[in-house]
């Protein structure tokens, strides 16, 4: 199927368009980093409310985490900001055509982001409240996290369906762009790098030496619940490789390239190492879970900066043809506009030299021709009508121009013009008459 | 044109950006901007006086603005952008090429807000300890309080060029934003406006939080009240510059009269709002300084209500005066720029829209025709039976009677004469007879208007995929082939 090619918005990019890319990978980094953060501190606080019905501690510990949640909330909205502007200057007519096609769903973001946050609000903040009713209060959880899950869908379906201006056509609603090849791996993908990046972010939080004051556990040590986000991470770094490689495989060919490719494998090797240490900390005994961890990170953030620099570069590659497409014929629309408008400038002359001929005319057409046709009765009577009524009586037209009535019942009160001189309203009643 | 045309034909795309937009105005001004001073003077007062009823009045005043900014309030800040993009690309595409580093400036300014506004209500239980702790707690709510102007500061410059027709043609930059001879007067408006409702706001919030203390509140209502009432003093002469200011500069730039009529009257709308709302919000909050115990709640609800009212009027003006323009004397409301306007009138629209699924109007297919004439030119104001109805447009022109093509036809061609906040009609003669076709089709049976995000756009044909046009050479290519 053939792509449409739309014309580019005719303006100069605000900065060179390098120095917009380097930016977009930065921000938008940091932007999904707290993403992550808050989908899966949201996850984290459900799964320990629900085993906090058995060991009241980790209902403590959901507590202290829907306080992270927060804060990255927030930030996660404020950094996403800049990645949007980004992509609204780089990739104007890709992007703003793949949110229309599914604009109800892109749109109903906004309300779904205000009520996940203002549920994490009622989570937390009215906390003790619900002491006697953990049935609502883990529903009120469950429900934001629902949302906080089904909201990065929508990102991936409109930044999926971006990438592939030849299923434009085929798109009708937003399920059909969310079943197009890709977006629900490519999803996993990202669920399994939330689980990855927070179990990570909990572990370094809840290895802090205030943590144990803060959250006052009776029986539950630390170290208990350290592993349970150590174990997570682990599992989801395993997982985040396999769907890696299904989305890799299953990646459409138009944003394919050996560059591509390496940059993948590169991503995935830096991470080896890590695991290897991850897996150390968890089974060897006389390992301690902060072994280490600097190092883990560290593979983790390179990995996750050459991932960032990869999903630009399938990207650049995907749209390529497209956006020279869309410059080629941006430039020959430009070239028949211009043509068109000398065009028009030439009839403009021609037109007064009759304007001259005929005095009236012009300022005839721009204050009275919309509501008095020639013939027809549009909003007032008709010219035909109306010099039957002043047959060579112009100063009738004036008169009652000065000061409007209302004659038809079925017609709207015709409004005054005092910013036309008698001169002017005299001119035009003869050409009225004359016409 | 360049663009799949969303739709949504109950509430309108209009609307849709307005109730957004003013929603976001409202808790921007009265719970931002006009508040967060009130909750350090709250603060201070506190330290002052070693009263912790100050102290715990305050947190819980910030708690309600916390909760408000940081979930609707953000959220309609960031749909503004979803919308915009939605309903009129062109036209937040083209704002976005010139002001990209306006806006970029405005979003660290806003980072630093948020981060601010989360520390300084996050630690705030943490601070009382000791002394130096609470001072410096204080000095980031005076930071935040300055943040969340300098964001509202930004923002104005770029509304201002966006008022200012004729600068964007020349320059485009924002410096002739903020030099522009609205900036200074909209600013001063907007703040001291901003204030009063913040006041006003945490008044009311007080009044609520207070009720089983009756002293305490009779001190903080007339601390609040004097506080409030200074800005009003500053709001009242803030009103009348603006007004000296603005519509001289606007009727400058109006070059139709019976606009200059309708401008007048939509002006003096919000004069006569202006002085109702401040004559009583002035004496709500003169009682309130005198006798603060004594004015019931109401009042000062209905001040925030006026405020709330005279805000949105307000916009609503900016927003009239803005037609039939989005961009001055750029690009029309209907997102099609004015120097495209001889290209599309001579080829008609439909050779040259992108997405477009008819291209030549037939004797056969003029209802449907004129149904894609409607969509690209008319969609992005009117809807065919929601809010701006062009049934309802048409209803109160021609009642009952049979609506006939050549009647809508003859309006629609000299339209923009009569009614200057109407755009001129971008399409050629073939197209004007079949949108009038299908808009008199709509008088008894109205068809269901979806947009792109229901029924998709048209597979691709020549003229969508192609990157030439007519018999015009390849200026991109000059040494490759023709299509």
């Amino acid at each position: 199927m053939t792509a449409p090619i739309p014309r580019d918005i005719p303006l100069p990019l605000p900065a060179p368009e390098g120095l917009l890319e380097i930016l977009l990978i930065a921000v938008f980094l940091v932007h999904i980093l707290f993403v992550h953060l808050m989908i899966g501190g949201s996850m984290f606080s459900l799964v320990c409310q629900i085993r906090g019905l058995k060991t009241p501690d980790y209902e403590k510990l959901a507590y202290r985490i829907m306080q992270t949640v927060t804060v990255n909330k927030s930030l996660a909205v404020v950094m996403g900001v800049a990645p949007l502007l980004i992509i609204n200057t780089l990739y104007a007519p890709q992007f703003y055509a793949s949110s229309a096609l599914i604009g109800d769903m892109w749109m109903a973001v906004i309300p779904l982001v205000t009520l996940a946050f203002l549920l994490a609000y009622a989570h937390k903040f009215w906390w003790n409240h619900f002491l006697n009713i953990p049935e609502l209060h883990i529903g009120i959880a469950a429900l934001e996290t629902v949302l906080f899950l089904v909201i990065p869908l929508i990102f991936m379906t409109n930044v999926n369906l971006m990438l592939f201006p030849e299923y434009w056509p085929k798109v009708t609603g937003f399920f059909s762009a969310m079943l197009l090849p890709n977006v629900l791996l490519r999803y996993l993908h990202f669920v399994s790098a939330t689980v990855l990046f927070s179990s990570l972010f909990f572990v370094w939080w809840s290895g802090r030496k205030t943590f144990r004051v803060e959250v006052q556990f009776s029986e539950l040590r630390v170290i208990d619940v350290r592993r349970f986000f150590y174990a997570f991470a682990f599992g989801a770094t395993i997982f985040q490789i396999l769907t890696g490689l299904m989305v890799f495989v299953s990646l459409p060919a138009q944003g394919m390239s050996w560059e591509f490719t390496v940059l993948l494998m590169l991503g995935g090797l830096v991470v080896l190492p890590a695991i290897w240490w991850m897996w150390q900390n968890l089974t060897r005994p006389g390992h301690l879970l902060d072994d280490n961890f600097k190092q883990i990170l560290t593979c983790f953030a390179c990995a996750a900066i050459v991932m960032g620099i990869a999903r630009h570069d399938y990207r650049e590659n995907a749209l390529e043809d497209h956006k020279a497409a869309i410059a080629e014929k941006t430039i020959n629309y430009q070239a028949a506009v211009k043509e068109a408008s000398e065009e028009a400038q030439l009839a403009a002359i021609k037109a007064k030299e009759t304007d001259i001929a005929l005095p009236g005319a012009t300022a005839f057409n721009q204050n009275c021709a919309a509501c008095h046709h020639a013939t027809l009765p549009t909003v007032g009577p008709a010219l035909e009508e109306i010099n039957a009524i002043y047959a060579n009586d112009p100063a009738g037209i004036v008169a009652w121009t000065k000061s409007p009535g209302k004659k038809r019942p079925d017609s709207m009160k015709m409004p005054g013009f005092p910013q036309l001189s008698d001169a002017e309203l005299m001119m035009i009643s003869q050409y009225m008459l004359s016409h | 044109m360049d663009f799949p045309i969303f739709h949504i034909d109950f509430i309108g795309n209009r609307m849709l950006i307005a109730v957004d937009a003013i929603l976001h105005v409202i808790i921007n001004h009265a719970l931002a901007v006009g508040a967060l001073p009130v909750i350090a003077l709250l603060e201070l007062s506190g330290i002052r006086t070693k009263d912790p009823r100050w102290d715990r009045l305050a947190y819980r005043l910030l708690k309600v603005i916390f909760i408000i900014t940081t979930t609707v309030g953000a959220l309609t800040g960031v749909g503004i952008w979803f919308s915009a993009s939605l309903i009129n690309p062109a036209a937040i595409g083209s704002l976005i090429r010139v002001f990209f580093w306006g806006w970029f400036v405005e979003w660290i300014v806003f980072v630093a807000e948020v981060s601010l506004i989360m520390a300084y209500f996050l630690s705030w239980q943490s601070s009382g300890r000791t002394p130096e702790a609470k001072l410096k707690h204080l000095r980031l709510g005076i930071f935040l309080a300055i943040f969340s102007w300098i964001t509202m500061a930004i923002i104005v410059a770029i509304l201002g060029f966006m008022m200012d027709p004729g600068n964007w043609m020349s320059e485009r930059t924002l410096i002739s934003g903020v030099l522009n001879p609205m900036y200074f007067p909209q600013l001063a408006f907007r703040t001291t406006l901003a204030m009063v409702m913040g006041g006003m706001t945490m008044i009311c919030l007080t009044y609520l939080f207070t009720r089983n203390d009756l002293p305490f509140r009779t001190t903080v209502l007339r601390a609040i009240s004097s506080w409030s009432g200074i800005w009003m003093l500053a709001l009242i002469i803030a009103s009348v510059w603006y007004y000296q200011v603005i519509p001289q500069h606007m009727l400058a730039n109006i070059p139709v009269a019976v606009t200059t009529q309708e401008y007048v009257s939509w002006n003096s709308s919000l004069k006569w709002l202006l002085t109702i709302g401040l004559s009583f919000v002035g004496w709500v909050l003169w009682s309130s300084i005198r006798h603060p115990g004594q004015v019931h709640g109401a009042k000062y609800l209905a001040s925030v209500l006026l405020l709330f009212a005279m805000l949105g009027q307000f916009e609503r003006v900016r927003e009239f005066i803005r037609k039939p323009f989005i961009i001055g004397n750029y690009m029309y409301a209907n997102g099609i720029r004015v120097e495209d306007y001889p290209l599309l009138q001579r080829d008609g629209i439909l050779q040259h829209a992108t997405y477009a699924g008819i291209r030549e109007v037939t004797a056969d297919n003029k209802v449907a025709a004129g149904r894609e004439v409607f969509e690209q030119t008319c969609t992005r104001c009117h809807t065919v039976n929601g809010i701006n109805s062009i049934r309802g447009q048409l209803k109160t022109m021609y009642g009952d009677k049979p609506w006939q093509p050549e009647v809508i036809a003859a309006y629609i061609e000299n339209m923009h004469g009569a009614r200057y906040f109407m755009p001129p009609f971008p399409g050629n003669k073939a197209e004007l007879d079949a949108l009038s076709v299908y808009l008199a089709s709509q008088q008894k049976r109205a068809t269901a208007f979806n947009g792109a995000q229901t029924n998709g756009i048209p597979i691709p044909d020549k003229i969508s995929a192609s990157t030439v046009y007519g018999t015009l050479p390849n200026l991109a290519n000059p040494h490759g082939e023709q299509q």
